[in-house]
């Protein structure tokens, strides 16, 4: 139905958001600077696309979400990993691993 | 009702929804603060600093309560707070679409609404698909005498009527003498139709018969008008025609059967008039089927009775049956099939008018391409996208809507105003519940129809093309539906054109149809004269003609028993030396009783021999005119003056033939099959004794060489002069009569022209509309090839050549779409052929024509462009 490209887009940010959830449970805030921190300060994701994506994968029902409280004691909203979020990383991990290969191999044959 | 709780729920829900992402997005702020200060920022600096970092904080809010959504409800309030907020940003666009679409959907509104009152609402009695009507023979009338022997017989129906709807009355002895529309009845009428008296009682079996107390019931507009709805009226005498009659009852408010009566009579009061057999005063019967009988059942028995009357009365009901019509076919069959045409061509109208608010959408959809774009990136579905596309179009359709029920109502009372009489039942046309859900059935139906295709190709994008700029991303494939519509438009209004085409043709042909009389220039008016004493009435008459000829204006004067395209009488007749025909089976021909005058004053043609003259008198020989079918017909190798004609077979009176004039057009103008034999009898020799019983309602006729109508109040003052208490009534031209007969054909006519001008009208701004789009979209190339020396000419042949391709393929499909649709016209059509080539041809000609101009606008535009300009454009 959608753009592929829009796909591709969407599809990582997703992708990033569910491999900093799968290190635990995590606040909004705590994923951007999560994701910052795992890709070595390369990637910083703005709120303003964090929270929608978050909201939509969290109704694909890939992750689940509980207020409770931060180490400094702050109410905040954590998003936990779900089973079919594992699932999904994977797959995403998967087609990505495959596409680095593809463009690697890409690369060293010129 | 647990769906709408729901749907409630979703709305409050909707508050929870926002505060949670508002508190979420606040604890988010509140770490990014305590992230600032432990690095060693203010409290105020880290505050200040992590806003900064977070941007537009309600943008981010809308955004992600846009992908989290709310409830049904919530999200349709929220398109439509969109939809309408739109739609006041774009003034124009609205105005159009809107128009467009009221005009489309009122019209078909109108029409529904017509179909609904004449067609689909049921007879307001109970049971009524229980009321059968009996007919003998296909003219749908019935012999009294027939009727008389089974009207009571319980194994046929449970309840029968004779009904004989159009007889008039003299009402005198309070006030102003009025003329009143009358009804002859059996005693079962009311019992039939199952309808209760509002006042007193009903006709019973005692008040139906020769020599009763005569009595009367009253319609509720009468005794309204006449009596100021005394309810003391019941049990008092009025006087009709001189004698006294007792009213017994008035009718409901809303009671209608046949033709309005202001007075409804026993007919067995006046039994006697219509006591032969074979003769078809024009009665005709209902009844009512017997309970949990069908049709068939009925009509199984009433074959039986029928064969019995067969060999009870040879001479008059050999071959005689009698057959049964449901009630409503009855009264509204023929209107059937002129009004289904006008369904389905107002409906294609409508297919027009989306295809219009289509195109419209398709050039916005491309301005809000950007805004569209941006949305999906952030993650709305596509579903989300056309939901939101297709609520503006509901909310444009709805509005049309409004508008267009307005327009109908207004057109449908335009429609009875301008067209009284062509339809039955077309004054009921009201905007009822049945009517409204159709509008808006048809609203959502037109609302899908034009704002699907544009939805689904606005939401199928290219997202980086899209965002990057380009226009021009997909305007291809955009063009490629454009073009689609403009296709259909032009076939759908080739086929309408063809359709109008050949009803125009027709209505040409029957108005060129010669009816054997000149109908301008001539005024009539009924009169009825009850006097006893056949000497006064013959002076009232004679006097009568003698000072109206005196009138300035006046060329000549007739008076007649019996007038085309209005009533007649239809004896048996018999020629003299000829061989008399079987019992039952004797011709039957028009009689026309007239003075000397009426040839001249209708300018019907003397073919041969005389007509009457004022020496024709009671004491000479009688003579007769007849007509040149009479002549053809029973005389085909012979002279036909100086024979003899009788209206009985043994030839007691018989009527020498002096003369043989044009035959005229009794019925109606446009069934050239039906030409019964005619023949004229003289009033002036009709002896003194038997003139009151032909007197009943004579026509006065008067050939003017004036404005007829001018003459109307000179010649009612004339009336007056010689009898105070004559009421006069039907004052028309021949003139209107004609036209009064062809008034349902033209009442089609007219709608379908103007269903057809009207998707012209659409197909021709659809045309230019995408053409004008299509010149825009490549104002840079225009001028690139103007830059580069293209001339001029080959630019507007370009253009004019893209937009008449389209057109041609419309008109090409349309020709084919018309000879398929054209044949279900078969019956409405008149001295014209269904595929008639002049009218295909014609309408393709006008129809190319119409494109041309629509496609050289634009194109002439396209050659003024300025090369710079069109260089730097976009």
């Amino acid at each position: 139905m959608t753009n592929p490209k829009a796909d591709l887009l969407q599809g990582t940010l997703d992708m990033l958001i569910l491999k900093a959830l799968s290190l635990g449970p995590l606040h909004g805030y705590g994923i951007i600077q999560r994701i910052r921190r795992m890709s070595d300060e390369m990637m910083h994701v703005e709120q303003g696309a964090l929270y929608p994506a978050l909201y939509r994968i969290e109704q694909r029902k890939w992750v689940k979400s509980k207020w409770g409280r931060n180490e400094t004691g702050r109410r905040a909203k954590f998003y936990t990993l779900t089973k079919t979020g594992e699932k999904q990383l994977n797959e995403e991990e998967a087609s990505w691993d495959r596409l680095a290969l593809v463009v690697a191999k890409m690369r060293e044959a010129t | 009702m647990k769906t709408l709780l729901a749907r409630i729920r979703a709305l409050i829900r909707r508050d929870a929804v926002l505060h949670d992402i508002d508190d979420e997005l606040r604890s988010h702020l509140e770490m990014e603060a305590d992230a600032n200060r432990e690095v060693g920022m203010s409290d105020e600096d880290a505050d200040r600093a992590a806003r900064k970092s977070f941007g537009n904080l309600a943008s981010i809010k809308d955004r992600a309560y846009e992908v989290r959504g709310g409830g049904f409800m919530e999200t349709l309030l929220q398109d439509l707070r969109y939809g309408i907020r739109l739609l006041f940003k774009h003034p124009g666009f609205t105005l159009v679409a809107v128009a467009t679409l009221a005009i489309g959907i009122g019209a078909n509104t109108a029409i529904f609404s017509i179909v609904n009152a004449v067609l689909l609402r049921p007879f307001p009695f109970p049971q009524p698909d229980q009321i059968v009507m009996v007919s003998e023979g296909a003219g749908g009338i019935v012999s009294y005498p027939n009727f008389a022997d089974w009207k009571d017989d319980r194994n046929l129906f449970a309840s029968t009527s004779a009904v004989r709807s159009n007889e008039s009355y003299n009402f005198t002895g309070g006030g102003e003498p009025e003329r009143l529309q009358g009804r002859l009845v059996s005693a079962g009428f009311l019992s039939t139709l199952k309808v209760r008296a509002l006042l007193g009682r009903n006709f019973v079996a005692d008040d139906d018969r020769p020599g009763a107390i005569p009595t009367v019931l009253l319609s509720h507009a009468f005794w309204n008008r006449r009596f100021n709805a005394d309810p003391a009226i019941v049990g008092r005498p009025i006087t009709l025609n001189n004698q006294s009659y007792t009213v017994v009852g008035v009718l409901p408010r809303d009671f209608q059967f046949d033709l309005d009566a202001d007075v409804t009579i026993p007919i067995g009061l006046s039994a006697d008039r219509f006591k032969a057999r074979g003769a078809d005063p024009g009665i005709i019967v209902v009844a009512r089927l017997l309970p949990n009988a069908t049709e068939q059942q009925a009509q199984v028995a009433l074959d039986v009775v029928y064969a019995r009357l067969e060999q009870e009365y040879p001479s008059s009901n050999t071959g005689r049956r009698a057959y049964l019509t449901p009630m409503h076919e009855y009264f509204v069959g023929s209107a059937r099939q002129p009004l289904l045409t006008l369904l389905g061509s107002v409906g294609l109208v409508l297919l027009i008018a989306c295809a219009n608010v289509a195109n419209l959408l398709l050039v916005r959809g491309s301005t809000r391409k950007r805004e569209i774009s941006v949305r999906v990136a952030l993650g709305a579905s596509r579903w989300r996208i056309i939901r939101e596309l297709l609520t503006g179009s509901f909310l444009l359709a709805l509005i049309g809507a409004a508008l267009g029920v307005l327009l109908a109502d207004w057109g449908t009372a335009f429609i009875a105003r301008q067209l009284p009489g062509s339809i039955p039942r077309l004054a009921e046309a009201n905007m009822e519940l049945r009517v409204l859900l159709f509008t808006l059935g048809a609203s959502v139906l037109t609302g899908l129809l034009f704002g699907l295709a544009p939805a689904l190709h606005a939401s199928r994008l290219n997202l980086t093309d899209a965002l990057k700029d380009g226009d021009r991303g997909s305007a291809g494939s955009r063009q490629h539906l454009r073009s689609a519509l403009i296709v259909c438009e032009v076939a759908l209004t080739l086929t309408l054109l063809v359709g109008a085409g050949l009803l125009i043709q027709s209505f040409f042909r029957v108005m060129q149809v010669d009816p054997g009389f000149r109908s301008d220039s001539v005024l009539t008016m009924q009169v009825s004269v009850n006097n006893p004493d056949g000497n006064q009435v013959d002076s009232f008459l004679k006097q009568l003609q003698e000072n109206v000829r005196r009138l300035p204006g006046v060329k000549s004067v007739a008076v007649s028993n019996g007038l085309p395209l209005v009533t007649v009488n239809h004896p048996t007749y018999f020629i003299e030396g000829k061989p008399l025909p079987k019992d039952g089976a004797a011709p039957v021909a028009n009689r026309y009783t007239v003075s000397p005058g009426y040839f001249q004053t209708m300018g019907i043609e003397l073919v041969k021999g005389r007509i009457f003259t004022p020496q024709d008198t009671p004491t000479t020989p009688p003579v007769a005119v007849i007509d040149e079918v009479l002549a053809q017909r029973t005389f085909p190798n012979e002279d036909p003056i100086g024979k003899r004609l009788s209206q009985s077979r043994d030839f007691r009176s018989a009527y020498e033939i002096v003369g043989i004039v044009r035959h005229v057009e009794q019925y109606n103008l446009d069934n050239p099959t039906i030409r019964p034999p005619q023949f004229y009898f003289s009033f002036n020799q009709i002896s003194p004794d038997r003139l009151p019983g032909n007197t009943r309602r004579i026509n006065l006729l008067l050939r003017t060489d004036v404005e007829p109508t001018s003459l109307t109040s000179a010649v009612r003052a004339e009336i007056a002069a010689l009898n105070k208490d004559q009421a006069v009534f039907n004052v028309r031209t021949m003139d209107d009569i004609v036209s009064e007969s062809i008034a349902p054909r033209r009442f089609s006519m007219m709608l379908l022209t103007v269903f057809a001008l009207a998707a012209l009208l659409l197909a021709s701004i659809g045309i230019y509309g995408t053409m004008s789009y299509a010149v825009a979209q490549r104002t840079r190339e225009i001028g690139l090839r103007i830059t580069l020396g293209a001339p001029r000419e080959n630019v507007l042949r370009m253009v004019i050549g893209e937009g008449m391709k389209l057109a041609l393929i419309g008109v090409a499909l349309g020709l084919i779409a018309s000879f398929a649709l054209t044949r279900t016209m078969k019956n409405l059509l008149f001295g014209v052929s269904t595929t008639d080539p002049l009218t295909f041809l014609s309408i393709t000609l006008m129809l190319a024509a119409v494109a041309l101009f629509a496609c050289w606008i634009p194109a002439r535009r396209a050659t003024k462009v300025a090369p710079l300009v069109a260089l730097r454009y976009e």
